[in-house]
C-alpha cells in the first residue's frame, strides 16, 4: 500500500479531492472520526486481503500508511 | 421469566447491566445491582488505581455475585487499570471511549469476558474478532459520551454484523425497553439513568432530584465541536458551555471549562457547575428505589408486555 493508492481509497471514502491529501493529513481535517477511522480500516482489510487489527490511535494519514506497513512486516 | 445467553454467559439472573457512569458507579451500587440478579459495574473512570482496589472490596462485601468494572479507555490511567481487574480476578470488563484492542489479549488469557461499549458496526466487528464476549450497542439517547446513531438503528445493524449477543443501551428505562431491545435482537439491556436514583446509588441528592424532574426534553449534547459527544440535563452550565461552543473560544479553553464539572454535579450537587450527565430517558424516572425494586418492575413489565404481544397477530 502507498500514498497514492491509499489517497485514492480516502478520498472515495470522504468524496474529496485526492490531491489534498498528503501524509501529514490528519484524519480530522477530512472529518474522519474515531469511529470513521475503524470503519475505514475495516475496508482497506477487504482490500488489502489480510487482517490489519486496529490497536493504536491513528491521527494521520501517514499513521496509517506506517500502521500497514508494521503489520505487513 | 425472561432468561437469555447472556445470563448463561455472565452467570447472571437478569440479563440487565447497570452502566458504568463515572462519578456515580461506584462499589455500593454495582454490589446492589449484582446482588439484585443484574450486572453492576464500577465505573474506573479516571481515578487510579487505589480508587478502584476499595470499590472492589466495596461491592465484594456486599454480594458474591458476579460484578464488571468499565474501563474508560481514555483515562490517563487505563495502563495501571488494566492490570487491576487481572489481579483483582474480575470477571467481566466493560470498555467505553475507544478501541480496547490493545489490551484484550491480556483479559482474555486471564479468563475476563470482555464487553466493549460500541456505537458503530465496524467497531463491534473488530472487537469481536479481537475475542470479545458480547457488545454493548449504546445509541446517542444514552447520557454521558453518546454516539451519532441511535439505539433503535444501531442495535438491528450491531446484531446483524456480530455474532456475540448484544446488549442495548440508551434510552431504556422499563419493561417496555427490555421487550423493544429484545425484538430488535439483542440479549439483554444496559441501563444508566435509572439506576443514577436508586436508594444505593451515593451520588448528591440534587443530581437524583433533577433526574426525577426531568422531562423528555430535558437533556442536551454539547461537545461535539471536541469531538467527544456528551448528553446531559439542561442546567446554567451546559447551556452556557453550548453557547461558549459556537463562539471563537478556543478548544483548550473550552475543554478546560469542562474539567471537573462532573465531579461537582455528582458529589457536590452544585446546581450552578455541574454537568449531570443523563439519557433522554431522565423523564420517565420518577422515583427513588432499591435496586431490586428496580431490576424486580422492569421484569414483571416486561413479561407482561411480551405476553401481550401475541394478542397483535390476528
Amino acid at each position: 500500500m502507498n500514498l497514492e493508492k491509499l489517497a485514492k481509497i480516502i478520498a472515495e471514502n470522504v468524496e474529496c479531492d485526492v490531491e489534498s491529501i498528503n501524509e501529514d493529513t490528519t484524519f480530522e481535517s477530512l472529518g474522519i472520526d474515531s469511529l470513521a477511522t475503524v470503519e475505514l480500516v475495516m475496508q482497506l482489510e477487504e482490500e488489502l486481503g489480510y487482517e490489519l487489527q486496529l490497536d493504536e490511535k491513528l491521527l494521520t494519514v501517514g499513521d496509517l500508511l506506517k500502521f500497514i506497513a508494521k503489520k505487513q512486516a | 421469566m425472561i432468561r437469555t445467553s447472556i445470563c448463561e454467559l455472565l452467570n447472571i439472573k437478569y440479563p440487565i447491566f447497570q452502566g458504568g457512569m463515572a462519578w456515580i458507579a461506584d462499589g455500593k451500587l454495582a454490589g446492589a445491582v449484582s446482588a439484585a440478579g443484574g450486572l453492576g459495574i464500577i465505573a474506573a473512570m479516571n481515578a487510579g488505581t487505589d480508587y478502584l482496589r476499595e470499590q472492589i472490596n466495596i461491592a465484594r462485601k456486599i454480594t458474591d455475585k458476579p460484578f464488571g468494572v468499565n474501563i474508560m479507555l481514555m483515562s490517563p490511567h487505563a495502563d495501571e487499570i488494566s492490570d487491576i481487574v487481572i489481579e483483582e480476578k474480575i470477571p467481566v470488563v466493560v470498555t467505553g471511549a475507544g478501541n480496547p484492542a490493545k489490551y484484550m489479549k491480556k483479559w482474555i488469557g486471564a479468563g475476563i469476558k470482555v464487553i466493549p461499549v460500541v456505537a458503530s458496526v465496524a467497531l463491534a466487528k473488530l472487537v469481536e474478532r479481537a475475542g470479545a464476549c458480547a457488545v454493548v450497542a449504546e445509541g446517542g439517547e444514552s447520557g454521558g459520551h453518546v454516539g451519532d446513531l441511535t439505539t433503535m438503528s444501531l442495535v438491528p445493524q450491531v446484531c446483524d454484523a456480530v455474532n456475540v449477543p448484544v446488549i442495548a443501551a440508551g434510552g431504556i428505562a422499563d419493561g417496555r425497553g427490555v421487550c423493544a431491545s429484545l425484538m430488535l435482537g439483542a440479549q439483554g439491556v444496559q441501563l444508566g439513568t435509572r439506576f443514577l436514583v436508586a436508594k444505593e446509588c451515593s451520588v448528591h441528592q440534587v443530581y437524583k432530584d433533577k433526574i426525577i424532574k426531568a422531562t423528555d426534553i430535558s437533556t442536551i449534547v454539547t461537545g461535539k465541536r471536541l469531538g467527544h459527544p456528551v448528553r446531559s440535563l439542561k442546567t446554567a452550565f451546559s447551556k452556557e458551555y453550548y453557547k461558549a461552543e459556537y463562539s471563537d473560544i478556543s478548544n483548550d479553553d473550552l475543554e478546560a471549562m469542562a474539567v471537573g464539572t462532573l465531579r461537582l454535579a455528582a458529589i457536590e450537587g452544585d446546581e450552578k457547575r455541574g454537568c449531570f450527565l443523563a439519557g433522554q430517558i431522565a423523564g420517565m424516572v420518577d422515583k427513588e428505589q432499591s435496586a431490586a425494586e428496580i431490576i424486580n418492575e422492569i421484569f414483571e413489565e416486561a413479561e407482561i408486555v411480551l405476553n401481550g404481544a401475541k394478542n397483535l397477530i390476528k
